[in-house]
């Protein structure tokens, strides 16, 4: 599992959902509603989560999709992590398995932003960047821009120091 | 029943084109916002287009889904501070995990105990936003 799939190959692929969700099911491509979906059936007392949360239901059977897909995947290749990518960053930690458990807060901490970022935004990478994009949105590409300044200023200035 | 089907093989089939084309990894994030490969911009250009070309076709055949409704597409509503601040904190989610929503569950399968602490941290996330959402600006 050294190579990955192509980009030109796997792009496309990825593309295809956005029709094929539409027509099979009637969704558009998205998929961080997920997160409000579960704060609904859990916490359904606070306001923002008591909403008509039967549209996101979707999602979670999509969710449930992705993680049998990294299951099985870990079945058939074993736990293929750090070893995938070339080691071409500048920090050392890049030659160790990132997703080691010590690194669990730094996860946590992510976990925490991408949640609150993604609901904030009203998108993640899915409905803003490829969903939202394809449709020439504005309020999409702001978001898809935004991404990017985050992610810049998160892999260049924060990672170098937390991991 | 039929419906779930399809949604979860999707999401499978989603989460394998990740997988295979490693988009999942926290170490392609990395390479892609050090501009060190084309790999993943290729790959979100190209899945871009694609459905900017497929959803260009459904319109202009009036494509119907297979319960026969017109098919209905709404771009997100423009909400700039929050497309822009919320995007910012999401970026910064998305490089420090190396993983945005959807290899959130990926890593729940691929490597449980990450997975898990990931996902817990983005509900944690969406229950603070749940809290203080109404005092934020947005539009």
């Amino acid at each position: 599992m050294n190579a990955p799939l192509p980009w030109f190959i796997a792009g496309p692929l990825i593309g295809l959902i956005v029709p094929a969700l539409l027509i099979l099911r009637e969704k558009q491509f998205g998929i961080s509603s997920s997160y409000r979906f579960i704060g609904g059936v859990l916490l359904p007392k606070i306001p923002y989560f008591s909403y008509q949360k039967d549209g996101d239901r979707w999602q979670i059977q999509f969710a449930l999709g992705l993680i049998l897909s990294g299951f099985a995947a870990y079945q058939v290749f074993g736990a293929f992590d750090a070893v995938v990518i070339q080691p071409v960053l500048d920090y050392e930690k890049l030659a160790v398995n990132i997703y080691d458990v010590k690194n669990g807060l730094q996860f946590f901490l992510g976990g925490i932003l991408v949640g609150f970022g993604a609901r904030y935004a009203n998108g993640c990478t899915a409905g803003h960047c490829i969903m939202g994009v394809s449709q020439f949105a504005t309020s999409s590409i702001l978001a898809t821009v935004s991404f990017f300044i985050g992610g810049l200023i998160g892999s260049f200035f924060i990672n170098p120091l937390i991991f | 029943m039929l419906k779930f089907i399809i949604t979860l093989a999707l999401g499978f089939f989603f989460g394998s084109i990740l997988l295979a084309s490693q988009a999942f990894s926290w170490y392609r994030i990395q390479e892609m916002f050090h501009f060190q490969s084309f790999h993943m911009f290729g790959l979100l250009f190209s899945a871009i287009a694609t459905s900017a070309v497929f959803l260009f076709i459904l319109k202009r055949n009036k494509q119907k889904s297979i319960y026969g409704n017109e098919i209905e597409v709404k771009p997100k509503k423009l909400e700039w501070k929050a497309n822009l601040f919320g995007g910012l904190i999401f970026g910064l989610g998305w490089s420090i995990s190396g993983a945005c929503s959807a290899p959130v569950y990926i890593l729940v399968g691929l490597h449980w105990k990450i997975g898990l602490i990931l996902l817990a941290g983005a509900f944690v996330g969406t229950v603070l936003f749940a809290l203080v959402e109404r005092k934020l600006p947005k539009a």
